[in-house]
């Protein structure tokens, strides 16, 4: 009977870990994810709206919408993606500490966030104000928690003097208006609403933190772009093609923006005002961005350049654009 | 100090649902207890004398009838009445000299005085060396001593039992008797003692009522002429054993209803 | 307790390492004991989020806790003494009482934030919630297996009201007290790690580590602060344990 059990407890386990070298490979479709609201993707809206991806020979899916980074990389984790938009340091953390294994394939946006305080609350002019206040994130290790830390950082402040919690960002403009918190760091839409709604003002917007930030970025899993690069390629170029059509046509992209966001046109057109669309590739950001998740503790790397080499993969970027 | 009871005209009917299904217990009780007897209630089964008592200790009320202790009328749970049960009742989560205690303990007697009043209990009930022993460490005539003191101590003036050796075996239980005689012979209490063993009553009563099946009434009232202390074998003992029997028989075999 | 009731769950982990170390299970899906080990060693060094250790962490989770638990047991055992006691009181509470029972005291936090903010007072009350129901539940039920017989026997001897409530009534019922109370802050416990998803505003609690090594994706942490919740619960369920044996002497 001891046998039995152990031996049942044993496939349970292989069962459980290790389906995942059983995949099939033939031509699939992709499980893609974005997060909820965030006009930094629109590009993928875009793209599936106008059938890039379809032009191209891919089978988009999308396959969930997210709260937060960290989130999309633990589904990652779990097998249940092929590719996301999904923020620089997200992504560079849990690949970092070895929980998913994916590549950057491409640039989504730099800058388009913001931190907010109560539109009442007239004291609170400077970063340095915030001390002994509390401040809302989407994440602990999301682009906003990182830009957050860093301005503080910059301001000569301890990250102790500011209590940062986590809330999703759709909680974040309620408990801004009730008081909850004090200020609240978020992705456009989400500021740009606070302030049509008249609950926030921008006190910092992402560009005046950190200029030319990267932000997000598109990702394929690791496994999934040795299968099938092909299809990663078919990707990237209807990426490359939605980015270019946000900026040809505004208006259009306006409504797409609409429609996924479920928002009001004025604080659309706001938000994308805020955001810079670009595909191409900083390396040095993302150094940036290792160097600061050590410094936080967040990672540890031996060998950090190795790893941005590792992570960033520009090859499939420069084969289509020198088309 | 004793008193004497007196028990005029008792009725008691439990009400039920159907208007003339109601359950009479007690068609008419009377009867008198003098200062200092030991008066045995004996009946068959479902004939009420526990209900008899329970009325007397403030436990259950009466349809009609009243009783009176001392001329005064009893209503309801009264320092004067005390009642030991079959189960012992005794609170588990006390200690042997606690449980004692407590009459003394209602009644507001300081501490010091409580203990030192219980502690001649347990040397006069023979239970030294279990005074910090939990009840359920105690056999059963242990915890029926301890019962026992605990009426005795609050001094009723008149004390109840319910067929206090019921549980017990017939070893234990006769020790027991012998036990109860010997502190009823010291404080000569007035008893009102129930049983359905009819030995028990010879040997233990000065009177025996004899109680008929419901609706109860008391068939006959008997005076026990022995001399103590008794031989539960005598001729007499005997003869008035075969009489109450014969008697108990033929209420159950032509019951009035 | 006997050395053979430690052997399941040494052979478990010493398959689980095996299974790990040979790379059947992926590392980043469970880490091996060993890592999960070294990912104890990095909560009570370094802590997560950086800078916030473990033991501090303990420290305002285990007061919550015990904030939470105090106005449950304030609550509930008098008014669970006196529904035991009041045939009209239990008709009149029973109803209230089995509708708001079943819901899980997690469903009540977003009332929670509306009404006490983000922080430790509204996780406070979700592990009230929790605690409250077991107790009351087994208190009512002390109460009411006390046997019958004791209290006539007080009566009997003339007490009155009080006596019978402070003496007959809470002694009798202090078993089964202990036990809801025992379960009460078993369920409390196992609540509280989910109320501190919600948010806590000093940064502070073991729910919130383990939130937090989620979003640093480090499995070996989140697998070492689950395990040190699970002994916490062990631990206050033994010490409960210990003072029912001793306060129940007489069982």
């Amino acid at each position: 009977m001891k046998r039995l059990m152990t031996a049942a407890m044993l496939f349970t386990l292989v069962a459980m870990f290790g389906t995942d070298t059983w995949a099939q490979s033939s031509a699939p479709p992709v499980r893609m994810a974005y997060l909820q609201s965030d006009i930094h993707h629109l590009a993928l809206w875009v793209a599936l709206e106008k059938g890039f991806f379809k032009v191209n020979g891919a089978d988009v899916e999308v396959k969930g919408v997210f709260k937060a980074g960290p989130e999309i990389m633990t589904a990652f984790a779990a097998g249940e993606l092929d590719m996301a938009y999904v923020g620089e340091a997200p992504s560079t953390t849990a690949v970092a500490n070895k929980a998913a294994k994916v590549v950057v394939v491409s640039q989504v946006n730099t800058e388009g966030s913001a931190l907010v305080v109560a539109k009442k609350k007239t004291n609170i002019k400077n970063l340095t104000d915030l001390q002994g206040k509390t401040v809302a994130v989407p994440g602990h290790s999301t682009v906003q928690d990182f830009l957050l830390r860093r301005a503080l950082r910059g301001s000569g402040m301890a990250l102790e003097q500011v209590n940062i919690i986590v809330l999703k960002p759709p909680e974040m403009i309620g408990a801004l208006r009730i008081g909850q918190v004090d200020a609240f760091i978020a992705w456009e839409p989400y500021p740009s609403k606070a302030d049509t709604m008249s609950v926030g003002r921008n006190l910092a917007t992402s560009k005046e933190m950190w200029p030319g930030h990267p932000c997000c970025v598109l990702v394929s899993d690791r496994g999934f772009l040795d299968r099938h690069p092909e299809t990663v390629v078919a990707v990237v170029k209807s990426h490359v093609q939605a980015t270019e059509y946000i900026h040809r046509n505004p208006e259009d992209a306006v409504k797409i923006g609409i429609k996924y966001t479920g928002m009001d046109e004025a604080t659309v057109r706001q938000a994308v005002q805020n955001v810079t669309y670009t595909y191409e590739l900083s390396l040095q950001g993302e150094k940036e961005y290792v160097q600061f998740l050590s410094e936080l503790g967040y990672i540890r790397l031996d060998n950090p350049d190795g790893f941005v080499d590792q992570f960033i993969n520009p090859d499939i970027l420069k084969g289509i654009l020198s088309q | 100090m004793a008193l004497s009871l007196e028990i005029s005209g008792l009725k008691k009917v439990y009400p039920s649902v159907a208007p003339d299904d109601n359950v009479q217990v007690f068609d008419r009780i009377d009867c008198i207890v003098e200062k200092g007897q030991f008066l045995t209630i004996v009946g068959p089964s479902g004939c009420g004398k526990t209900t008899l008592l329970r009325i007397i200790a403030g436990l259950e009320e009466v349809t009609s009838g009243e009783i009176r202790l001392d001329g005064e009328r009893l209503n309801g749970c009264n320092e004067k009445v005390g009642m030991v049960f079959q189960e012992y009742a005794l609170f588990p989560w006390r200690k042997l000299l606690p449980n004692i205690e407590v009459g003394l303990e209602i009644k507001g007697v300081p501490a010091k005085e409580r203990r030192a009043e219980a502690m001649e209990y347990v040397r006069a009930f023979g239970l030294e060396g279990f005074e910090n022993k939990y009840p359920k460490e105690l056999s059963g005539g242990m915890k029926q001593r301890v019962a026992i003191a605990r009426t005795l101590i609050a001094n009723p003036q008149i004390v109840l039992m319910d067929e206090p050796f019921g549980s017990l075996d017939s070893q234990t239980r006769n020790t027991m008797q012998n036990f109860l005689l010997k502190i009823w012979t010291e404080r000569k209490d007035t008893v009102l003692f129930v049983t359905h063993n009819v030995d028990e009553a010879v040997y233990l009563s000065d009177r025996i009522a004899v109680l008929s099946p419901r609706p109860t009434k008391i068939l006959k009232v008997f005076d026990v002429n022995l001399d103590r202390p008794r031989d539960r074998t005598s001729r007499e003992a005997n003869r008035l054993r075969r009489e109450i029997l014969a008697l108990l028989e033929h209420s159950e075999q032509y019951p009035c209803q | 307790m006997s050395w053979k009731r430690l052997l399941p769950p040494v052979v478990l982990l010493l398959v689980w390492q095996g299974l790990s170390a040979s790379g059947v299970i992926p590392e980043y899906k469970l880490p091996s004991p060993v890592a999960v080990a070294a990912g104890l060693l990095d909560l009570i060094r370094t802590g997560m989020p950086p800078g916030h250790r473990l033991h501090v962490h303990i420290y305002y989770s285990v007061q919550r806790v015990l904030w939470g638990y105090a106005l449950a047991l304030l609550a509930a055992i008098p008014l669970g003494i006196f529904m035991g006691w009041s045939r009209t009181l239990r008709n009149l509470m029973e109803p209230l009482v089995e509708m708001i029972r079943p819901v899980p005291p997690l469903a009540w936090i977003p009332l929670a934030i509306l009404w006490f903010g983000i922080g430790g007072k509204s996780a406070a009350f979700i592990i009230f919630l929790g605690a409250f129901f077991p107790i009351l539940l087994n208190t009512v039920s002390g109460v009411r297996s006390i046997d019958p017989v004791l209290i006539e026997a007080a009566r009997v001897l003339n007490a009155g009201r009080r006596f019978i409530f402070l003496k007959v009534l809470v002694p009798g019922s202090v078993p089964s007290i202990l036990t809801g109370m025992r379960i009460g802050i078993g369920i409390g416990w196992m609540t509280l790690v989910a109320a501190e998803f919600t948010g806590v505003k000093q940064g502070y609690g073991l729910g919130y580590m383990i939130m937090t090594a989620r979003d640093i994706q480090r499995s070996d942490e989140i697998i070492a602060g689950m395990m040190v919740i699970g002994l916490i619960g062990l631990g206050i369920d033994a010490c409960l344990r210990l003072a029912e044996q001793h306060l129940v002497k007489w069982r």
